[in-house]
Order: C-alpha cells, then sequence, then structure tokens
C-alpha cells in the first residue's frame, strides 16, 4: 500500500489540551492588561480592520443556485427534536427513519434507495463528516453535534457536487454552528420521559475578545424502536474554539469525539442475531482565514477524521449444519477502522458588483481498513484531489448566472468532472425565479469495488457472503430543476417552490444472490415538485407547510417506492403570553419503505408532534421547562415491518447562566 | 503602505512649515495658528480644507500657520508664544495644550468629540465662552435617530451598547428614541469581559444597533465580534465613522475632515473680521452618510448614501 498523505494522525489527543492550555493563558493574560481609555478623536477617525468581507458574506437565498431550506435556532428547538435526523423530516423531500440497525438513523432525499445514506453530503462546519466506512453514510455524523450547539442547519436540495464532490449528489446538509461568543457562560439540561429517554447536555463558554471557547458534552439515551434491539446510547464532547489574532484574521479550532452505542439484529436469526454494537468517532480540524481586502480572502482548512467500527458475534456453526459439534463457532464480525485527512484552500474574490468567484483546492486521503469486510490486513487508501470552481456573475440587473464545477481525481475510481449552471432571475423584488441543470458522479465506495466477507474453520473457508465488483461504474446524474422564491409581505407569506428532474444512470444496486455484490443497475428518474410555504398568520404564529410529490421511475420488481409519493409536513408555532410557546406538527406520507426495504415493509408514516414549552427568567438566568409528545396517534413502521415508532413522552429542564 | 509614506509626507511638511512659520513669525505673526494633535491625514485634511476656505474669503495664506501641538507645547515653555488672533485647535492633544496654556487669545476647538471636550474644559476649570468654543466630531443624537428612521423605517426596537465613557448620554438619547416612536434596548457594560453577553442580550431584543462612540466597547479588537454577531443576527449596525462601513457596518453618519475645516473656516472668518467666537458649542453642520453596498444588499437593504443625506439635510433645514 502507498503511504498516505498528511500524517497528523496524533492531532485530536496532542490538540486538545493544547488548545485549552491556550484559551487558559488567554483569558488569564488579559484581565492584568486592561486599560480603560477615553474616548477621542482617534475612535471617528482611525482606520478599522475589515470584518464583513466577501467570504464572510454568504450569498442570499435568492441568489444561491439551488433550493436551500434553513432550519434556525428557534425551529430547531420549537420542533421538539432530540437529534440532527429527525429534524430533517421538516424538509420538504426529506425520508427519514429513527433506527439504530444502520449504526445511526438515517435520512435521505428524494429516495431511500439503501441501507446507508451515502447520496448526500454532510457539512459540519465545514468539514466532511460522511463517514467511509461500509458503503459511506451520514448517519453517524449526523448524531456528533448537540443540538444545542448549533446556529442552523442549510439544508441544499438537490445534486451540489459542482461545489461538495462526490457524495453531495442528491444534496448537501450544512451544519453550522454556534460562535464561541455567543455561547458564553455555563449551559446544561436534561430530558427524561418514556421509552427510556434520558439525554443530559452541559456547555462551558469562556473567553473574551482574544478568543473565545466552548466545551459542550451530552448524551442522548433511549430504548429505540418498539422490536428494535434497542438500548441506543450516544455520547459526545465537542470543543471550538475561536481565536481572532487581530481584527481581521481568525484561527478556529475544533475537536471532538462521538460513541455510538447501540444494537441491531434479530431475535432468532442465526446470521443477524440480536448483539450490541459499537461507533466511536473523533476528529480535529483548524481553519485559517486570512482578510486580504473587502474583497478578496483566503482561508485554509485542515482537519482529520477517524472512526472505529466494533460489531462482533458468535454463529455457533450446529445450528447451520449438524455436523458440528455444540461448542464450534465462528466470530462474524464487521470490525474495522476508517479516516480521513483533508487540506482545502480557498480563494474568495469579488469584482466590483458584477463577478465573485470563489475557487480552490482540496486532498483528501481515506483509508479504510477492516479483516472482516475485506478479508486482508491492507489498508485502503483513496486519495481525492479536488479543483473547484463557482462563479457568480450578475450579466445584467436582476439576471445572476452561477457557473460552477469541481473536478475530482480519485486514486481509486479516476477523474470526474461535476458542472452547473444556474440562472436566478429577480422578476420583481421578492420574486425570483431559478432554472439550472447539473451533472454529478457518485463513484462506487470502497466496499461495493473491494468487499470480500468470508467466513473460515480451522483454515478451511465455510462461506463467502460478499464480494465487491471491480467493474463497478461511477453513478451518473443529471438534474434539472425550476425554482421559484416569492415573498408576499402584505399577506405575510414566504414561498419556495422547485421542480425537480434527476435522472440516474448506472445506479449501483445490491444483488440477492449468494455472495451478494453490486452491479450497475437500471437507469430511471426522480421527477416531482415540492415547496415550502410559510405564513405568519398573526403576531406570534407561524405555520410553515411543506409538500413533495415524487416519482420514481425505476421498475425493480419487489422493491417498495424509496420516497413516497405524496409527503407532507404542517407545523404550527404559537408564542403565547408568560413566555408560553406551544408547536403541533404533523408529517403525513404515503407508503414507502425506508433504506432499501422491500413492498411488504411499506407503510405509510402518520405522525403528530406536540411540543408545549414555558420560558423561565431569575435575575439574568433563564431557562425553560419543555413537554413534547411524540407521535400522539397510533404507532407507525420505521425502517422494517418489525419496527414500531410508538408514542413517546418527554420532559426537558434546560437552564443557562 | 501609501497611508505611512503620506503620514511621514505630511509630518515632514508640517515640520518645515512649522520651522518656516515660526521664523518669520517675529517680523509679521499670523491671524490664525492651527494646532494639529497628530499628522495623521484627518487632521492635515481638515486643516488644508480650513486654509483653503479662508484663502477663498481673502485672507492671505501668510496670515495662517500650521503647528503640531508638540512643537507649539515647546515654543510655549520657551516663553515665546505666538501672538495669533484665534487659535484652531484639532483634536484632544491640542485643544488640552491650549486650554492649559491659559492663552488669552480665543481657542477654537474642531475635530474633537463632545466628550473630550467636556473633560477637557471640566479639567481645567473653564466654560465655554467666546473664548473657548468648539465644533462637535460627533453627530447629534437626533440626526443619528432622524437616520436611523429614514433608512430602517422597519425598525421598531434600537439597541445600545453603553460604556462608561458614552453612559452619560443615555438621558439625552432616551426621550428621542420614545419620541421617534421607537423602543430602546440597552446594556451598560462595565468591564470588557462583560461585552459578548452584554452584546448577545442586546442584539437579542434589538431591530438595529446604534454605534456611539466609546472605546471601551468599540475598538478595533472588539470590532469583529460585534460586526460578526449583529450581522448573524441580522441586526445592522449604525456606526459613526466611514472605517465602520468599510468594516462591515451597513450605514455610518460622520463628518469628513473637508467638512469640518469649512464650518471651523466660517467662524474663524468672523472672528478675523471682529465677530466674537459664539459662547456655546456647534454641532457638525455638514455630514455624509457612509452605506456598505454588499452587507446591504446581503440583508436585503436598499441604501442610497446620498439620497439619505440629502433627506436628513431636508429635514433639519440645512441649505
Amino acid at each position: 500500500m502507498r503511504p498516505a498523505f498528511p500524517a497528523f494522525h496524533p492531532l485530536s489527543s496532542l490538540l486538545f489540551p493544547a488548545a485549552l492550555l491556550t484559551g487558559g493563558l488567554l483569558v488569564g493574560s488579559l484581565s492584568q492588561a486592561q486599560v480603560v481609555a477615553s474616548v477621542s478623536e482617534k475612535d471617528f477617525l482611525s482606520d478599522m480592520p475589515i470584518v464583513l468581507s466577501v467570504s464572510r458574506l454568504p450569498q442570499r437565498l435568492d441568489e444561491t443556485p439551488g433550493a436551500v431550506t434553513i432550519l434556525d435556532r428557534d425551529m430547531i428547538r420549537n420542533s421538539g427534536a432530540r437529534d440532527v435526523a429527525d429534524l430533517l423530516r421538516l424538509v420538504p423531500g426529506f425520508q427519514v427513519s429513527n433506527a439504530f440497525e444502520s449504526v445511526a438513523p438515517l435520512v435521505s432525499y428524494h429516495g431511500a434507495f439503501g441501507d446507508y445514506s451515502n447520496r448526500l453530503e454532510l457539512q459540519i462546519d465545514g468539514r466532511s463528516a460522511y463517514s467511509p466506512y461500509f458503503i459511506g453514510s451520514i448517519g453517524p455524523g449526523l448524531q456528533s453535534v448537540a443540538l444545542e450547539d448549533i446556529e442552523r442547519i442549510e439544508v441544499l436540495r438537490g445534486s451540489n457536487s459542482a461545489s461538495y464532490g462526490a457524495r453531495a449528489i442528491l444534496g448537501v446538509i450544512n451544519i453550522v454552528t454556534r460562535d464561541t461568543a455567543n455561547t458564553l457562560g455555563v449551559q446544561g439540561a436534561i430530558t427524561v420521559g418514556d421509552n427510556g429517554i434520558r439525554d443530559t447536555q452541559a456547555r462551558l463558554g469562556w473567553g473574551d475578545w482574544r478568543g473565545t471557547f466552548r466545551l459542550t458534552a451530552d448524551t442522548r439515551e433511549d430504548d429505540g424502536l418498539a422490536g428494535a434491539n434497542g438500548q441506543n446510547r450516544v455520547s459526545r464532547i465537542n470543543f471550538r474554539s475561536d481565536i481572532r489574532a487581530n481584527g481581521s484574521d481568525e484561527v478556529q479550532v475544533r475537536l471532538g469525539a462521538l460513541k455510538i452505542d447501540s444494537g441491531r439484529g434479530t431475535a432468532g436469526n442465526i446470521g443477524d442475531p440480536l448483539r450490541p454494537f459499537a461507533f466511536e468517532s473523533s476528529y480535529a480540524q483548524l481553519d485559517y482565514k486570512r482578510i486580504l481586502n473587502a474583497n478578496e480572502d483566503v482561508a485554509l482548512k485542515l482537519s482529520h477524521t477517524q472512526e472505529r467500527y466494533t460489531d462482533v458475534f458468535p454463529v455457533y456453526l450446529r445450528q447451520w449444519k449438524p455436523v458440528f459439534a455444540a461448542n464450534d463457532f465462528i466470530p462474524v464480525s464487521a470490525n474495522g477502522t476508517a479516516s480521513s485527512d483533508v487540506v482545502t484552500v480557498q480563494h474568495t474574490l469579488r469584482n466590483s458588483d458584477v463577478v465573485r468567484l470563489v475557487w480552490g483546492g482540496e486532498l483528501r486521503s481515506e483509508r479504510i481498513q477492516s479483516q472482516a469486510l475485506y478479508n486482508t490486513q491492507s489498508v485502503f487508501v483513496n486519495d481525492f484531489t479536488r479543483l473547484f470552481g463557482n462563479v457568480e456573475w450578475c450579466v445584467a440587473k436582476n439576471w445572476l448566472f452561477n457557473i460552477g464545477a469541481l473536478a475530482e481525481h480519485s486514486s481509486d475510481t479516476g477523474d470526474t468532472v461535476a458542472p452547473r449552471l444556474m440562472l436566478n432571475w429577480h422578476l420583481t423584488p421578492g420574486h425570483t425565479l431559478r432554472a439550472g441543470i447539473s451533472k454529478a458522479y457518485r463513484p462506487p465506495s470502497n466496499f461495493e469495488s473491494y468487499a470480500d466477507v468470508r467466513y473460515f474453520w480451522h483454515g478451511l473457508q465455510l462461506l463467502q457472503t460478499a464480494h465487491g465488483s471491480s467493474q463497478l461504474r461511477a453513478e451518473e446524474l443529471v438534474s434539472k430543476e425550476l425554482g421559484y422564491l416569492g415573498e408576499f409581505p402584505d399577506w405575510r407569506m414566504a414561498l419556495d417552490a422547485r421542480l425537480f428532474d434527476e435522472k440516474i444512470d448506472n445506479f449501483m444496486r445490491i444483488t440477492n444472490q449468494a455472495p451478494k455484490t453490486y452491479l450497475n443497475d437500471e437507469d430511471f428518474a426522480i421527477r416531482g415538485f415540492e415547496y415550502q410555504l410559510r405564513w405568519q398568520p398573526w403576531q406570534g404564529a407561524q405555520v410553515v407547510l411543506s409538500q413533495t410529490r415524487t416519482n420514481i421511475t425505476t421498475v425493480q420488481p419487489g422493491d417498495a417506492l424509496a420516497a413516497p409519493k405524496l409527503a407532507s409536513t404542517i407545523s404550527y408555532v404559537h408564542s403565547l403570553p408568560g413566555q408560553v410557546t406551544l408547536t403541533l406538527a404533523r408529517t403525513d406520507s404515503s407508503r414507502w419503505a425506508s433504506f432499501g426495504g422491500n413492498e411488504d415493509d411499506a407503510q405509510a408514516t402518520r405522525r403528530t408532534d406536540l411540543r408545549l414549552a414555558k420560558g423561565l427568567r431569575w435575575g439574568t438566568r433563564r431557562g425553560e421547562v419543555a413537554l413534547v409528545v411524540q407521535n400522539m396517534g397510533s404507532a407507525y413502521r420505521d425502517y422494517q415491518k418489525e419496527f414500531l415508532f410508538q408514542k413517546q413522552a418527554y420532559l426537558t429542564l434546560r437552564l443557562d447562566d | 503602505m501609501s497611508i505611512t509614506l503620506r503620514s511621514l509626507l505630511v509630518t515632514l511638511t508640517l515640520g518645515v512649515l512649522g520651522t518656516g512659520v515660526w521664523a518669520q513669525a517675529s517680523s509679521q505673526p499670523s491671524r490664525v495658528v492651527i494646532v494639529s494633535s497628530d499628522s495623521a491625514p484627518a487632521y492635515t485634511q481638515t486643516a488644508e480644507a480650513l486654509t483653503d476656505h479662508l484663502v477663498r474669503q481673502g485672507i492671505a495664506r501668510t496670515d495662517i500657520a500650521q503647528s503640531l501641538a508638540a512643537d507649539l507645547a515647546v515654543r510655549l515653555k520657551s516663553g515665546q508664544p505666538p501672538r495669533p488672533t484665534v487659535y484652531v485647535a484639532l483634536g484632544s492633544e491640542a485643544t488640552q495644550l491650549l486650554v492649559a496654556a491659559g492663552t488669552q487669545t480665543p481657542v477654537l476647538s474642531a475635530l474633537i468629540p463632545r466628550s473630550s471636550f467636556e473633560r477637557i474644559v471640566r479639567s481645567q476649570g473653564k466654560t465655554v465662552s467666546a473664548r473657548l468654543s468648539a465644533i462637535y466630531l460627533d453627530q447629534p443624537l437626533a440626526r443619528q435617530l432622524a437616520l436611523v428612521r429614514l433608512a430602517l423605517p422597519q425598525v421598531r426596537r434600537l439597541g445600545v451598547l453603553w460604556g462608561s465613557e458614552s453612559a452619560d448620554r443615555a438621558t439625552g438619547l432616551r426621550p428621542l428614541v420614545a419620541a421617534n416612536g421607537l423602543d430602546l434596548q440597552e446594556t451598560m457594560v462595565t468591564q470588557p469581559d462583560d461585552l459578548p453577553l452584554a452584546l448577545a442580550q442586546v442584539l437579542a431584543g434589538s431591530d438595529v444597533l446604534l454605534a456611539l462612540a466609546d472605546p471601551a466597547i468599540y475598538n478595533s479588537n472588539t470590532l469583529q465580534n460585534i460586526l460578526m454577531s449583529s450581522f448573524r443576527a441580522r441586526v445592522p449596525l449604525v456606526a459613526f465613522s466611514p472605517a465602520y462601513v468599510r468594516a462591515g457596518a451597513v450605514l455610518a453618519l460622520y463628518t469628513t475632515p473637508l467638512q469640518a475645516g469649512q464650518q471651523a473656516a466660517e467662524l474663524v472668518l468672523g472672528v478675523l473680521r471682529g465677530k466674537p467666537l459664539p459662547d456655546h458649542v456647534l454641532e457638525p453642520n455638514d455630514f455624509e452618510v457612509g452605506v456598505n453596498a454588499q452587507v446591504a444588499h446581503v440583508l436585503d437593504l436598499t441604501l442610497d448614501a446620498q439620497a439619505l443625506r440629502l433627506a436628513l439635510r431636508r429635514l433639519e433645514r440645512l441649505p
């Protein structure tokens, strides 16, 4: 195997105490160095560092090259959701499962085609949290941040490989955590409820203008879906520091670790029995941004992520064939590790009001090692080299083009170029039409290409259950869309609508033969229409209605629809006097089966959630007590037909210092 | 780089000018002496604008001398003070020097914030009179509120952070805010460590943040946090200097050195023609509105700096 590039594995262990120490030193030194200055003409006449430079000014929603749904802190809190996956059911076009059967709850956009969420990219503060283990998944990544630390979640609905690479073939979830300057002080929360729900969270924020820091630790615990091998426990710790060397430049260090302990399997299934499993991951991320002037910035990003999956159980061979003795067994395992190292450089440039350019490069090295899945001790190394660029070009007043592309070289799967062209036309103030086309690829994952799962007994191969296919071609997607964004201030309404046609060629599918393998199956299209309507009927009230019509033209016999033909979500938030907030949310979708299920598993999903919260205040301290009842109606199927999401209620107490 | 070079050149020029003027001062005393606290471009631009305006009104260039406060201090100490008809002190240091020197010559202080001037007058036991007057650098609060109302008509809640240097303006601001139909969300920041929390509180309850000069709150170190936080909260920052607009404030209301110089020239001209200085302080009579178009665009605000300036002038019935 080739040596992997940048070798900074011990980063997390080295940086963590170092960063904490830096935080302590900065805070310590400041208190001695305070001089009270008087107002003088210098306050009016001196120059100031540029803060809101070109890359710090995001694109407006009506200028983005695609549809974006933003979940802000109020929405996150009012939803009553306990994790990000559950929250994403509020986004048009999303399918969500709460099962931990595929390591962590899964989400998909426009179709849950497999056991893992591998056609969406997940970025947390600019770091890809896409797990390369198995066939790729963002499920574990979605569990890696405490909800309380999230500023907002930007969901880029639709293919975004032109900005984010192959994994963004159907969309991107961008989690932006809160600036540490906004989370100073101490905060804690505890949640208890039905179904073994017990969540705890504690946060400490400190610092001053030179640097601010945050340490958050939290756990999320429940007994999971009825019928599933429950007791899910997610534990995580995250540290973030924002260091302001001077007014303009900015250094951020982020460190974190996640552990998911859960169970999977089915009683009585010798190949997939009830057993516990564990997923652990940790990361270190360093960001540096230099503002060259108001129109030009450069940013450098380094990150290291590693993960380990532990899932092993014995299969007693007599259950399989009577010729074996009662004690003869083989260990069945999916144990393994994966890691990734990334360096990204990005340059943002504005040339007058007409053109804004973002371009850069990324080197990304991923390593996967698993004797169990690949029948080798060797490490699979996949190096990606990416060059990307996007030009925002205002060709005429009210006409904005976004022209972008990402060229990717994978040492494993070769070269691809994902281009995108999007036109935003501001018809009148508050009304924007968007039309565009993009092309994207998803090269086969390591497992799809190289899986080699074999079982031996005293050196003798008994069975091979999976083998990858080196002949696989990348999935190709051509996506066309028409969008409309409208604001109707007189009616206190805003509308975001999207008509889409996503054509997938060379779709990769697992076969049912033994041993299982992957092949490029049919070509099909996902077509449909989705919209989200926001309405504030009166002061303190908000109604959000989302609907998605999806038509997937796949003809695979026996397979259920990977997305419901019609899915609707309506939520109502009402602020009452006395800091009381009431939220009612209803999800209703026609039959679909989650994540690779067959027709038998398909079921309509109907769920109604209620949240009643009361803000608390004494002196400068604040808090909240909230009661949430999820799924007030009857239980619905989730992930497979034996698993049920039942009614559950829980109470949260949150205190801020 | 260019600014450094320019300051250097200006320093040299001032130095040369100063010596030159003083050299001939004994034979033909200057009628106007402009004393600058510093050699930064703002002071020289003000001095130039003042001089040009006077020259245009028929005052001979040789009647106008310029000096740095530090050079004048040396001269005062040596017992050979210039004896002009009027001093113009640009900035706090020059004002402090002339007030402390107890000169009998009328002193007009310009390019000076209200609180600096008040502090100097108080500490020297002086009062504002025809022998000591000032044109403030900071804008009247009423004008700042009028700008907020004109530029951001949808705003209902005005946020202000008070520090020890600015808190005495609260009593002046409160009735104005109410008169403009706004609610005031104010927080006192007693020590720098409290700033981030105070900022978060104010932003949570405001539609606009009005910045009033106070180095304990607004300085080059804190600006990043303040601007980033207000931008994230979609609360526009209305500031008091063009540097803040370049840095990322949506709006600023300020007087340029040129405008300050011209206003000072009018008063100096009066003195030269035998009128006394006004026995009260003056607010700046001209100003600019600065707009950061990019930030305004992202915040979905349509702002026209020139139109706002003209509208403000019309409101105040200024020519």
